[in-house]
């Protein structure tokens, strides 16, 4: 096996790194030099856009045409919100971005807001990474004490400010427009679209959002090229992700592989495959709204398009392996509650039908399964997804359809046993 | 233009409208709650939802927009299982407690369940128990568990009234509507959430467990409170009598004419009807004599008066009678008080006696309190409330109409002025103390209670017609003069054409080129 290339995690062990010296010293704001000083905003934008770069929040959309939607022209201002809301279960990629290398993620934004126009960045964070965001705070003074931030960056005449600003605690607030209405001091409910957020976004104005991850790819884009950056990846996807592993295998952690890594490698060769001696019995591969694999379904390249042609979804590369021995019930159980917990209300189908499987599979797990719950569970999964305002509808009637349907036969075995392990 | 197709019939509609709009048009009702006309799409609460052809999913019809050929599809298999399963969905959480709800009859939970054909429920689970009685303003109680979280109320108090009562508490499941701050809702308009609810979460003090909606008759009338003149609905019960022979009125709600209150009235105007209809009403004429109340029937009464007023006509004093008319009148009855009393018997003494003014409010409610002030304008009356003595001074018989007299003047000063007039009659709905200086009260009708037009501030003219029935001895004012000019045996050629509103409201049109250009 080769040693996989790392790009974004390369100097992750340098415990200085968070420092800009130690940023800066092993290239760091390169750059963002080289794009102020011989790039046009639209040459950045079209680098990369060339890269294939796929957003690393969940829907994987291409940045470089998301960018390509604020309206040319404008008279109002533009703005960036990078969500670093990272509410998804089993993903902690971004977090590790932050903690290790918060002056990347500051380049990214730069050179982001360089290529759009942009003069005012917001950071949404998660309220519980306290310590992070005060590091990325931190980061933020020395980035502008040293002119990299602020007024007339690097002499070029351009100017950037960014604020962090802490979320507190709806995983909703995820979802990129019930991120805007936070941001403004608001509820944090997602808003009908049309109009998208790149017409009218925060405070009314074009805005993009960008996951962290998808922000920190920038600066190796534009140092090394587009070409360089696809070549790491697949066709359609360029780079590498950091997947996060978690569950039942022996070296849990946060891995960065090229885009299109199989999920068996993932597994069993980087992960060390399934712990204590036990067998796969399924896995979620990217964030628990994503549909679950069963065992004989894992020889699947995570990409966003080929995972979304394994029926599932590639999400925020958050992989959660479940071995034998663990109930799908209890899966069940931690996906419904979750979501039912986390639905906003504010639409029928996610609010009342959210519940409802909540409700369901908590009787079912208490020894009181009905025949026809796994069928009752697949109807109201198919009345939730799809006629939802937000996508959080989808995020918990998929993983639920998935699990019901791939594991029909064990739900409804336990039906009429009382007493799963709670 | 935009030409698009509605369940492949043509409709042609402006652009920039929503196929919720254009399909009212085609005359197809989509089902919906969170949408009002009045506020922006909310797309919540998932019921609108059509088909476009070249979407993927079904989309919602009160937000998306129309494009030119578009072809919308209201009814399908895929859009009759989509709302099915948000009903479904709402049902499952509902109490069901339609037999003790007042909203029950014109709910829209219940109307669509109906619709869809949502009889049996697949819920296996506990309904969530939530609170079934909260005070949420003055006349406002809020059932959590009728709710189905639309925020129409929510929408209201942030888009209308601006005042913010109301919001959005917790989320998902235990999502619920409360007050904010601990301030409930008392802001002048507060009785329109009980319109705009869909369904019976927040339900009025007022009308609650008092009726059933399916009993009652709805009548178009005017609201007379001020001079906005908002279209309203008389809501009232023509089986359920207040004395034998009239009619009770229940409530009043809003009738939406954009040009005046769009969908909205204050709450003085839908709690008015209380007093109006109901409390402190003059049903009986009656005559005192020598310090006695002897109570009349109507045409007794009318009689002693014409007898009076023959009386004077037949002495050649007939200019020493005075009328204090008032803007509660219609434009009618203003009218005829004029021509009888100006130009037939050709009293100098024809003035207007209206309450004073109180405080308006930069929304609906206009400082006037009577409703047809700048009727009585146009009609050429002088809104300066009357010189008691000029009133007063070689008076003979004196009419009074309304007892808004006696807001303006001290009790002694006005007995001392009214003591020298033989006769002095009051026709009034309503008995507020005044009566006792008086020799004769008819009994009059309320607006709602007769057909009439009321020229609002702006100088729209507004007709209506009765909506309750009286009392079996109280007339209008328009039947009281009709009757008088008829009995009196004045130009018969003239007034004997004049005996309804209809009637007079066309020859005033006539007469006075301000209702010409109106009528």
């Amino acid at each position: 096996m080769t040693k996989a290339p790392q790009v974004l995690t390369e100097f992750f062990w340098l415990e200085q790194l968070p420092r800009i010296e130690a940023y800066v010293a092993r290239g760091g704001y390169e750059a963002l030099k080289k794009a102020l000083a011989q790039m046009k905003p639209d040459e950045v934008h079209d680098e990369v856009r060339k890269a294939g770069l796929r957003g690393r929040g969940g829907a994987g959309f291409p940045a470089g045409v998301k960018w390509g939607f604020i309206p040319k022209g404008t008279d109002k201002p533009k703005y960036l919100c990078v969500n670093a809301d990272e509410g998804e279960p089993g993903t902690f990629k971004d977090r590790s971005i932050l903690s290790h290398d918060p002056h990347l993620l500051i380049e990214g934004i730069v050179l982001t807001s360089y290529a759009v126009g942009i003069h005012a960045a917001y950071v949404y964070i998660r309220g519980e990474y306290e310590m992070i965001a005060r590091r990325l705070e931190g980061a933020i003074d020395e980035a502008r004490r040293a002119g990299f931030l602020g007024r007339n960056i690097f002499g070029s005449g351009f100017d950037l400010e960014i604020v962090v600003h802490r979320g507190a605690g709806a995983y909703v607030c995820g979802e990129e427009t019930a991120l805007l209405e936070s941001l403004e001091g608001k509820r944090g409910n997602p808003r009908l679209k049309p109009p998208f957020p790149a017409a009218v976004g925060l405070f009314q104005c074009p805005t993009v959002i960008n996951n962290v991850e998808t922000l920190a790819n920038v600066p190796f884009i534009i140092r090394n090229g587009a070409p360089w950056f696809l070549d790491l990846g697949v066709p359609k996807d360029g780079g590498t992700r950091i997947f996060g592993v978690s569950g039942a295998v022996a070296k849990p952690g946060l891995y960065e592989l090229p885009s299109g890594t199989s999920l068996r490698e993932i597994i069993f060769t980087h992960a060390g495959g399934i712990k204590d001696g036990r067998k796969l019995k399924a896995v979620i591969p990217g964030g628990m709204s994503s549909p679950i694999l069963r065992a004989d379904e894992i020889d699947v390249h995570m990409d966003v398009d080929s995972v979304a042609a394994a029926g599932s979804m590639l999400g925020s590369g958050g992989i959660i392996v479940i071995a034998d021995g663990t109930p799908i019930l209890q899966v069940l159980r931690k996906v419904a509650a979750f979501y039912a917990h986390e639905s906003c209300g504010q639409c029928t189908p996610c609010r009342l039908g959210t519940s409802w499987i909540h409700k369901t599979v908590e009787r079912m797990a208490a020894g009181r399964g009905q025949a026809g719950d796994v069928d009752a569970l697949l109807r109201l999964a198919a009345n939730i997804q799809g006629r939802t305002l937000c996508p959080l509808g989808d995020a918990a009637a998929m993983p639920v359809a998935a699990i019901a349907r791939k594991f029909r036969t064990e739900l409804e075995s336990g039906l009429d046993r009382a007493g799963v392990r709670p | 233009m935009i030409k698009l197709f509605i369940d492949g019939a043509a409709v042609e509609v402006p652009e920039g409208t929503t196929v919720f709009k254009a399909a009212e048009q085609a005359g197809i009702a989509l089902p919906h709650f969170c949408f009002h006309p009045a506020f922006a799409p909310e797309g919540t609460c998932r019921l609108c939802l059509v088909q476009i052809e070249g979407s993927p999913k079904l989309e919602l019809s009160c937000s998306t927009v129309i494009r030119e050929g578009m072809k919308v599809v209201t009814q399908s298999p895929a859009v009759g299982e989509a709302r099915r399963g948000v009903l479904e969905f709402l049902l499952a959480e509902h109490p069901l407690d339609c037999p003790i709800c007042d909203k029950a009859g014109e709910c829209k939970l219940q109307d669509y369940s109906r619709d869809y054909g949502l009889t049996e429920s697949a819920f296996r689970e506990f309904k969530e128990k939530r609170d079934k009685k909260v005070a949420i303003g003055e006349k406002l109680l809020l059932d959590r568990e009728r709710c189905i979280q639309c925020t129409r109320c929510v929408r209201f108090l942030a888009e209308v009234t601006k005042t913010h009562e109301l919001g959005v508490f917790e989320r998902g499941v235990r999502t619920e509507i409360g007050i904010l701050d601990g301030v409930p809702v008392q802001n002048g308009y507060s009785g329109n959430l009980v319109d705009l609810c869909p369904v019976g979460a927040i339900t009025d003090t007022d009308f609650r467990f008092k009726t059933r909606p399916w009993f009652l008759s709805r009548a178009e009338s005017v609201c007379p409170h001020c001079g906005r003149g908002c279209n309203i609905y008389v809501d009232y019960h023509p089986g359920l009598p207040r004395v034998p022979g009239s009619a009770k009125v229940f409530r009043i709600r809003p009738r939406t004419n954009e040009a005046v209150n769009g969908p909205w009235i204050c709450d003085v105007g839908r709690y008015g009807y209380v007093r109006a209809q109901n409390a402190g009403r003059s049903d009986r004429p009656f005559w005192n004599k020598d310090g006695a109340k002897t109570e009349l029937g109507w045409d007794t009464a009318m009689a002693i008066l014409g007898d009076k007023l023959r009386a004077l006509v037949d002495a050649g004093r007939a200019d020493r009678v005075a009328v204090a008319a008032t803007s509660w009148l219609t434009n009618e009855e203003l009218f005829l008080v004029k021509k009888i009393f100006r130009d037939d018997f050709g009293s100098g003494r024809i003035v207007l006696c209206d309450p004073r003014p109180g405080e308006g409010d930069d929304f609906l409610r206009r400082p006037d309190r009577t409703p047809n002030a700048r009727g009585a304008r146009e009609l050429g009356f002088d809104p300066a409330p009357p010189a008691l003595e000029a009133l007063a001074r070689g008076t003979e018989v004196l009419i009074l109409f309304g007892p808004h007299i006696a807001e303006h003047f001290r009790p002694a000063e006005l007995r001392a002025a009214l003591d020298g007039i033989a006769v002095k009659v009051l026709v009034t709905p309503h008995l507020t103390g005044l009566e006792g200086l008086m020799d004769g009260v008819l009994a009059s009708a309320t607006p709602a209670e007769k057909d009439g037009s009321f020229t609002n501030f702006e100088g729209r003219v507004q007709p209506f017609a009765a909506a309750a029935r009286p009392c079996p001895d109280v007339r209008s004012e328009l039947e009281i003069l009709a009757a008088l000019a008829g009995s009196l045996g004045l130009r018969p050629d003239y007034y004997g054409r004049l005996t309804t509103a209809a009637a007079v409201r066309r020859e005033l049109a006539k007469e006075i080129p301000f209702f010409g250009a109106r009528a």
